[in-house]
């Protein structure tokens, strides 16, 4: 009886939390959009330390993650008035600016070219391990997407997490799994479909 | 029952994944600017997917962060918000200036250096097209996307779902200049993207017009288009 209590309240606490999370989100991107800078210090209040993980996690490299993180809260500024809270939620489009700008510094040759080649081939090495063959749950979280991605066959799973988790391309994870691109893209195709359906 | 195809919602999740390059990342923009179902589906493939985001280990911001940051706002101009003829399934666009602010977006775009190479994405490295266009119905809703290389070949994509009736086949044409006409590009098998290949046309100029008719089977008896239009639009040069 008490655990049931307490289980309830606490779920409850959670959605409280998700929803002040959110109202707190939506109205720091409503004053980037007034031009007030009070925005950008709320969003990193809020989300600062977990976007410079998320960051460090795809990127290995502090300075590289500092340099996309203050790029990608620039983008946020730049773009505020472009949110669209009807397609999603103002906390999904932030960290997906994130992302795109870690992409798009691992994929530009020419930044990575300025590093000194022992430490391209560190960064290089510490991305092969971010997603383990074992013990995946990890990257997960603990939530329903979980449950659904240990539905997946194991190597669909593996590409999925390897795309999203630690940015690899298509041909990237073709050359690493030695996949046909091809079939890489396919199980792809066909996994984020399963694993759709299952989040639905 | 969605008025997107597989391929563009498939390539839609792709974007959301992070495997589109950023040229075609550029491009599912665009269309999601216009397209409200598009973009509905990205966010909420992107939210659900959010928790494998908050599963990395936080990492605190350094003393001085958030100070760099707002040194630099104030140097940073803000964009515009979207103009709000977007297309959704319930409420077509406004007809008149839909498609002349579709292509005027595509144009900005392609200044960037957006080249359209989505839908090939990753499986094989396509040479830069000369001119993309994009084009689309009577109420500006993007339904083909058009590579076209110089040399007498081209790509064609759509980006839409086209039923194409038994009795009828989808056929390419472009206008190179008044005095030659319409020419057809090719006859298509069905909505898969096909390449295709011609005889003897000038290298294709900006703003030069592209358009896929619905003809009897084999194509059009006349030579010239005859059926009604699927979409139509203009090319924007590449850089």
């Amino acid at each position: 009886m008490f655990a049931h209590g307490f289980r309830k309240d606490s779920a409850l606490s959670e959605d409280l939390d998700a929803r002040a999370r959110a109202n707190l989100l939506f109205r720091a991107i409503a004053d980037c959009t007034a031009g007030k800078g009070a925005g950008v210090d709320a969003i990193l209040a809020s989300e600062g330390a977990q976007l410079l993980g998320v960051a460090q996690r795809i990127l290995g490299r502090r300075d590289l993650a500092e340099e996309a993180l203050q790029d990608a809260m620039l983008q946020v500024w730049r773009k505020a008035k472009q949110f669209d809270a009807q397609a999603g939620s103002a906390r999904g489009w932030i960290y997906a600016i994130l992302r795109n700008r870690c992409l798009n510094i691992l994929r530009d040759g020419k930044r990575l070219s300025t590093l000194p080649p022992a430490e391209l081939a560190s960064l290089l090495e510490a991305r092969q391990g971010i997603v383990p063959d074992e013990g995946w749950e990890i990257l997960a979280g603990p939530s329903r997407i979980r449950d659904c991605l240990s539905g997946l066959d194991s190597q669909s799973r593996h590409i999925i997490l390897l795309a999203h988790v630690a940015g690899f391309s298509h041909a990237e994870i073709s050359t690493r799994q030695d996949v046909p691109l091809g079939t890489i893209k396919s199980l792809i195709r066909r996994g984020l479909q399963a694993l759709k359906e299952c989040l639905t | 029952m969605t008025r997107l195809s597989d391929e563009i919602i498939a390539l839609s999740d792709e974007y959301v994944l992070g495997l589109l390059s950023p040229t075609e990342a550029a491009l599912l923009e665009e269309i999601m600017v216009r397209d409200t179902e598009l973009a509905q589906r990205v966010g909420r493939l992107r939210d659900r997917l959010l928790p494998l985001d908050l599963s990395a280990e936080p990492v605190e911001l350094p003393d001085g962060f958030e100070q760099r940051l707002s040194g630099r706002l104030s140097t940073e101009p803000q964009l515009a918000a979207i103009e709000t003829s977007r297309v959704t399934a319930a409420q077509p666009a406004n007809l008149p200036v839909a498609p002349k602010k579709w292509v005027a977006g595509l144009m900005a775009a392609s200044i960037a250096g957006l080249v359209a190479g989505i839908g090939l994405g990753g499986m094989q490295e396509a040479p830069d097209p000369k001119v993309v266009a994009v084009l689309v119905d009577a109420a500006g809703v993007p339904q083909a996307v058009i590579d076209d290389y110089g040399n007498d070949t081209a790509m064609v994509r759509f980006v839409a779902d086209i039923s194409v009736p038994a009795d009828r086949t989808l056929q390419v044409w472009t206008l190179p200049s008044a005095d030659m006409g319409p020419v057809s590009l090719g006859v298509l098998d069905g909505v898969a993207a096909s390449r295709l290949s011609f005889e003897d046309l000038p290298d294709p100029n900006a703003e030069q017009l592209y358009e896929v008719t619905l003809e009897p089977l084999g194509g059009s008896p006349t030579g010239r288009p005859t059926g009604p239009i699927i979409g139509k639009g203009f090319a924007a040069d590449q850089i």
